[in-house]
């Protein structure tokens, strides 16, 4: 029986995934199917069906019967209402589908060994969390969760570990949306850190990477959001993030560690965070929001390098309409009109501070400056100061002499200032290919390469215990070559002997 | 007793004058003793409001006093320790007994201390806090944060005679702020010298005068030696560029070392790839 429900839940699980977002199965026959992903994952030891069963939550909470289905989910699990795990999960449901007769399921009732395992618990307790989270009940949801990740932790349990991040997610979604709401001092959000750290704590010490990283992420998202950018710097020094933790959880960390960087002036790094962030992450889908927000921060860095995103990015159809202000913004910078830029800045204010970017596109002020006067310098061998100064809206002479020779210093523009006469005179350009710069542009590139090789290197799956079978595979076959060999010898000596006997005969 | 013996402490405190500010630490020491026996110098669950504002006064007085010593080290505990104070929730505050008064001018004059010393991470780091937790019109209007945010921007775009204009007497939103500014005119002339060794061939001494807001020719010249210039014929040369000159063409040398290592390199990482 339980093969069959097996493949029954493979069956179910791949019809979803073609047919999309209308799923033939019900949503309460999906949460039962899953009881034996997760059954077959303790079992197996192999996090991969534990991944497969949360995987479709995202389809379940869509279903119109979806509190229904979790409450039928919990009968089938435990049959005896008596059970105090049953009734933990119960009293958060809706009153009405307490009495649900769970003779709808008969199915899901007989074997007791699938039900009574802990991560079903877990699971249905994550469910239930959706649902709260979904239905908008933050406080309820908070109170369940406090006792529910204590909960989860307690039970160290292996097989238990992508649930017990997932029952973490939720846990510091909820406090998140509890009044006052972060950027205030005085949110809930901030007391749960303690409960977080104790459960990286224990998620390093139980090897869990699972946990770790959903941690380390929510953590850093906690900080970032009161602005203790301090905090979340030490805690990213102090911190190893795992190596395997899964690609939606090093995208966010990628971002959030951009973020930091970005705020602490570090832009190269910042940039080569948020690139990764942005090339890892799922461009489509409920993702999208994640992309769009990475791809924000990442124009904004970019633009504080002195560099100019290309055109082509603002043209992808997830991008567009979310990029319009930023597209302006370039813009403004591309051409270094200070004018265009403030306006724009003033603008799109609101949406800039939305997007937590506000602050940086502030700092652009000089490149924007920046930009005009390698414009000037390009277009002029000689300009006299009072010309810059209208150009750019530089209010005297003396901020644009300051200005220039600040940009002469940072290597900008190529050019040298006459005091007496007011002039800026720009020197020629050398010939690029007598310089060094195109071997390093080169080395820059083949570094590139070689470091997106390795990174693929080592993004590749190594299933356990597969050197083991070859092992014994080759022993086998070894095993095979020496009876061949055996027999062959020994069929000699019977031919031998054959050959002898028919001598005799 | 404790309360009295920290309220006497203050008013002893307010009234210093600036030729006994010398005795301040020592005041301010047997303030925070003082504190500790009523348990308020770390804000605690149970702490009145009372003891609140005394703590965050004396706390208070501490920074701005140690500003003026110019005390750098001992103004960035008290910042430090008044971040509890000030992340406080207001209902933890008294309206009767009043909050702390001081807030934005020490955390002004910790952005400025930042700003001199060129931690510039640092500054955009706090700043960014600010703008989160106390909104932008608030800060807009706040004097006190506004001076280093504007020092800032003129420092960064290398508007530096606006930073002169800055630092000059009326336009410095309180005393303690002055402490900074010859930090900062010794910060921006360097700077400009900096930037004139690269962007100028040659210039007047009377010129270089007001470019670097010396007072006079004597000084100008002085300041040319402290920095290697020559000054020859009432002009003022900068051999750096020669030297830099002759530092490039010993790159193009050194560089050649850097091609073969790099070539080394991708050899090594093919081999290991095929």
């Amino acid at each position: 029986m339980a093969d069959k429900m097996d493949v029954d839940a493979v069956n179910g699980e791949k019809s979803q995934e073609t047919v999309g977002p209308a799923p033939d199965l019900p949503a309460e026959r999906i949460i039962t199917n899953n009881f034996h992903l997760i059954n077959q994952a303790v079992q197996a030891f192999d996090a991969r069906f534990t991944l497969r069963a949360l995987r479709n939550i995202s389809t379940i909470r869509k279903a119109p019967n979806f509190p229904e289905a979790i409450a039928i989910a919990i009968r089938t699990a435990f049959p005896k209402p008596t059970n105090n795990a049953r009734r933990v999960l119960e009293t958060m449901l809706p009153e009405q589908y307490k009495n649900v007769q769970n003779g709808e399921t008969g199915d899901g009732l007989k074997d007791p060994d699938i039900v009574e395992v802990a991560e079903v618990w877990a699971y249905l307790g994550v469910l239930v969390q959706v649902y709260l989270y979904d239905t908008k009940q933050y406080k309820k949801g908070a109170q369940f969760s406090d006792n529910f990740v204590e909960k989860v932790r307690s039970f160290n349990r292996r097989t238990m570990d992508s649930i017990g991040a997932k029952a973490y997610f939720y846990y510091a979604l909820f406090h998140e949306n509890l009044d006052p709401k972060p950027p205030s001092k005085q949110s809930p959000a901030i007391a749960i850190r303690p409960t977080l750290l104790a459960a990286l704590r224990s998620a390093v010490l139980r090897k869990d990477a699972e946990t770790q990283s959903a941690v380390t992420v929510l953590l850093l998202r906690n900080y970032i959001s009161t602005a203790d950018i301090t905090q979340a710097d030490l805690l990213v020094a102090q911190t190893h993030f795992p190596a395997s933790a899964a690609n939606n959880q090093v995208c966010r960390y990628l971002y959030y560690l951009g973020r930091i960087r970005a705020i602490q002036l570090a832009y190269t790094q910042a940039h080569a965070h948020l690139e990764s962030a942005t090339r890892k992450s799922p461009t489509t889908g409920p993702a999208a929001g994640f992309y769009q927000q990475a791809t924000k921060l990442l124009i904004v860095v970019e633009l504080l390098m002195g560099d100019i995103p290309t055109r082509t990015l603002f043209r992808q159809p997830a991008l567009e309409a979310a990029l319009y202000p930023y597209f302006k913004l370039v813009q403004a910078v591309r051409v270094g009109d200070l004018d265009a830029y403030l306006k724009c800045v003033s603008a799109n204010e609101a949406q800039f501070r939305q997007d937590g970017t506000y602050t940086l596109t502030l700092r652009l002020r000089q490149n924007v400056i920046k930009t005009g006067v390698r414009m000037l310098s390009l277009s002029y061998s000689r300009i006299s100061l009072r010309d810059i100064c209208t150009r750019l809206n530089i209010s005297s002479e003396e901020s644009a002499e300051y200005i220039t020779a600040k940009a002469i210093r940072d290597g900008v523009i190529e050019a040298s200032l006459d005091h007496q006469q007011g002039h800026l005179v720009t020197t020629p350009a050398k010939d690029a290919y007598s310089t060094t710069e195109p071997s390093e542009a080169f080395h820059m590139r083949i570094e590139a390469l070689l470091g997106m090789r390795d990174e693929c290197v080592m993004a590749m799956r190594y299933p356990m215990n597969k050197h083991r079978q070859e092992i014994a595979e080759a022993a086998k076959a070894r095993e095979r070559e020496r009876e061949l060999a055996k027999e062959i010898i020994e069929g000699e000596g019977d031919e031998e002997g054959d050959e002898g006997q028919f001598e005799g005969m | 007793m404790a309360d009295n013996e920290v309220k006497q402490l203050i008013s002893h405190l307010d009234t210093l004058k600036p030729s006994t500010l010398t005795q301040a630490p020592q005041l301010l020491s047997r303030a925070k003793l003082a504190l500790l026996k009523l348990h308020a110098l770390v804000p605690g669950a149970q702490t009145s409001p009372q003891h609140l504002l005394l703590a965050a006064t004396v706390l208070e007085y501490g920074a701005l006093i140690s500003i003026r010593l110019k005390d750098t080290d001992a103004f960035t505990r008290y910042y430090q320790q008044l971040q509890p104070f000030y992340s406080l929730p207001a209902e933890r505050w008294n309206s009767r007994v009043g909050k702390p008064s001081n807030q934005s001018k020490v955390t002004g004059l910790y952005l400025l201390l930042l700003l001199s010393v060129g931690d510039y991470a640092g500054f955009h780091t706090v700043l960014e806090g600010l703008e989160m937790s106390a909104g932008k019109e608030q800060m807009e209007k706040d004097q006190f944060i506004q001076y280093p945010v504007r020092l800032e921007q003129a420092l960064m775009e290398g508007s530096y005679d606006k930073v002169w204009g800055e630092t000059k007497g009326e336009r410095v939103p309180s005393e303690e702020f002055g402490v900074f500014s010859e930090v900062l005119i010794t910060t921006i002339r360097s700077e400009i010298a900096s930037c004139s060794e690269r962007a100028y061939p040659s210039l007047p001494i009377s010129n270089a005068k007001n470019l670097l807001f010396l007072d006079s020719e004597g000084a100008v010249v002085q300041f040319a030696q402290s920095r290697g210039w020559v000054a020859k014929d009432g002009r003022i040369y900068f051999p750096q560029q020669e030297e830099e000159m002759l530092a490039a063409e010993k790159d193009v040398m050194s560089s050649s070392g850097m091609v073969i290592e790099n070539t080394l390199g991708y050899a090594r990482k093919l081999e290991t790839i095929v």
